[in-house]
């Protein structure tokens, strides 16, 4: 076997393959949240953070998974408890816990004297070094995350869209909020193989931020917004397979490609009066420079 | 006249006609948020039907009266109590924010926003059902919005934005309807529609509470008013009764003329030298044009 179809030849391909395309929609669905309520930069530390509670757990010998969950909840609460005090506010709170936790890691590492391939993929992802086990993780937490988003769609789009008034409408607004935190801390743990630290951020809001450009209706942004995340995975991998590039960066560059192809499709149309394309724009700018 | 006294603890309000159903009670109710009360020792009721404003200076304790009615506050002291219908726990509650308030970026068509006031009826099917949909259409209709249903909400005038979030309050069929000055920022007919529309709601039997800054277009027109100074109740009554000079400089600790021409009552800061009263009212005002209508 050999031209196109040659990697599929390879159990270990075809696995990151699947990883990728079900982290791509993992990510994306889980970010269209992120990214509505202005918490890009929270998917961006909670990765950080997580990668300290990685390196905790390897240290202290107990598996990755339960470290880095019991890590990653821990610091969500951290940043609740520290952005409910009207001094510090949430950029700040995120920005510090986040990165303390993150030079934990680092500082435990270079005490441990040993940097072994775990951490190297823990920080720049190891798509084809994935294993069975890490691909059910990764349906797991991809099933928690359907079963929560699907059966809770209109609370969560009422905290997402306005908390307070929601919680006037009867939502059990703080129940919302600690069951996302949860969904969005085992979303990054699981993608963490895949994509490493590093470049989770980049899947949790390139897929929803593409998909804002090309539509004003939320049930239109997720489904969009899921299948530009399963198919720059999908892709992606595809590709880093013959350029011989990193699989977890070329698949976020093919993501920061789509956006761009968005961007410029929108930037075109709003040349046309009528269209929607301006607005979108304007709505893009405002939410994410807020 | 209801004209209440700020300093005299353990005040009530004249006992209600045991006809009327309140709807909400506060009593000695002292809210506000975090560690920081904004009213202080309050006693208000709502009654079934009633429709009231809620006026007062900036930072006095409007919105903090309406959110302590919606459950939004913190409660420091005192008691709440609400008469929700036969067979529910809560009151069911219709809460229209300041347009300020809204993330009009958020991409929310007028239909999926309108339906999130459904959230409970509408379970765990993230899609609506037929029925929902009619729903949603016949509320769309009424409000004159019907042809809107698919734009986004950004793209909507002031007035169609207002219809919007008045759509999503009234979609859930609510005990009592909370607005947050629901005329601010909107041109005088966008304002008159919106009044109107309100009007007609209260004469089909929906209890609307609402915040206002807009003492003579909106206020003066209202069945009770709620004046709210420094964190109190200060009078409590018709428009015609409350509305006096005393009442205006304890709410808002400045000198206010109250004219009247036959039931047209406008207030004003203060008149020019050699102006006489007559002449300083418009005419809007001075014809009695009630923008509640009926």
């Amino acid at each position: 076997m050999g031209g196109l179809a040659e990697p599929f030849q390879f159990e270990f391909f075809v696995r990151g393959m699947v990883a990728a395309t079900l982290v791509g929609v993992l990510c994306a669905s889980v970010g269209v949240y992120v990214v509505l309520r202005s918490l890009a930069y929270i998917g961006h530390g909670l990765a950080h953070s997580i990668f300290g509670g990685a390196v905790v757990s390897f240290v202290s010998g107990i598996s990755f998974y339960i470290g880095a969950t019991l890590w990653g909840v821990f610091t969500v609460l951290l940043i609740n408890g520290a952005a409910r005090r009207r001094q510090i506010g949430g950029d700040a709170a995120v920005g510090i816990i986040t990165t303390c936790a993150f030079a934990l890691g680092v500082a435990l590492i270079s005490r441990h004297g040993r940097f072994t391939r775990d951490f190297d993929a823990a920080l720049f992802g190891e798509i084809l070094g994935i294993t069975s086990g890490d691909l059910y993780v990764i349906a797991g937490v991809m099933a928690l995350a359907a079963v929560v988003i699907f059966t809770w769609w209109k609370p969560l789009l009422f905290t997402t869209f306005d908390s307070d008034v929601a919680s006037t409408y009867g939502v059990p607004v703080a129940w919302v909020e600690a069951l996302f935190s949860l969904v969005l801390a085992a979303t990054v743990i699981a993608s963490l193989q895949v994509l490493g630290a590093t470049l989770i951020a980049a899947a949790l809001v390139i897929p929803p931020v593409t998909a804002r450009l090309l539509t004003d209706s939320f049930t239109r942004m997720f489904a969009l917004a899921a299948a530009v995340g399963g198919v720059s995975g999908l892709v992606g991998v595809y590709i880093s397979w013959f350029v011989d590039v990193s699989s977890g960066a070329t698949v976020v560059l093919l993501q920061g490609a789509l956006f761009v192809v968005a961007l410029g499709w929108t930037v075109v149309r709003s040349r046309w009066p009528g269209t929607g394309g301006g607005e979108r724009l304007a709505a893009i700018e405002g939410a994410t420079l807020d | 006249m209801v004209e209440l006294a700020p300093s005299a603890p353990g005040h009530r309000p004249p006992p209600a006609d045991p006809a009327d159903q309140a709807l909400v009670e506060l009593r000695r109710y002292t809210t506000g948020y975090e560690r920081t009360a904004v009213l202080h020792d309050i006693d208000f009721t709502l009654r079934r039907g009633e429709f009231a404003g809620i006026v007062g200076p900036s930072g006095s304790g409007k919105t903090t009266l309406l959110r302590a009615i919606a459950g939004q506050t913190r409660r420091f002291a005192g008691t709440v109590e609400t008469h929700p219908r036969a067979g529910e726990r809560a009151l069911r509650l219709g809460y229209v924010p300041q347009v300020d308030a809204i993330n009009w970026n958020f991409p929310l068509t007028v239909g999926q926003a309108v339906l999130l006031g459904r959230w409970r009826e509408m379970g765990w099917r993230p899609w609506p059902r037929r029925h929902d949909r009619e729903l949603l259409g016949h509320i769309l209709e009424r409000l004159g919005i019907g042809h809107l249903a698919n734009r986004q909400i950004r793209a909507l005038s002031g007035g169609q934005q207002q219809r919007t979030f008045l759509a999503r309050a009234l979609i859930g069929d609510p005990d009592l309807l909370l607005l947050d000055e629901p005329t601010s920022g909107v041109d005088i007919k966008t304002r008159h529609e919106i009044m109107h529309l309100l009007g007609e709601l209260n004469r089909a039997g929906t209890t609307i509470l609402m915040t206002t800054h807009d003492l003579n277009a909106v206020a003066t027109h209202l069945p009770r008013l709620v004046c709210v100074g420094e964190g109190a109740l200060v009078a409590d009554g018709a428009p015609e009764d409350v509305l006096t000079p005393e009442v205006l400089q304890r709410t808002y600790g400045a000198e206010m003329l109250v004219l009247r021409r036959g039931d047209a009552i406008y207030v004003v800061e203060h008149l020019d030298e050699g102006m006489s009263e007559a002449e300083s009212i418009p005419d809007e005002v001075g014809a009695g044009a009630s923008p509640l209508g009926g």
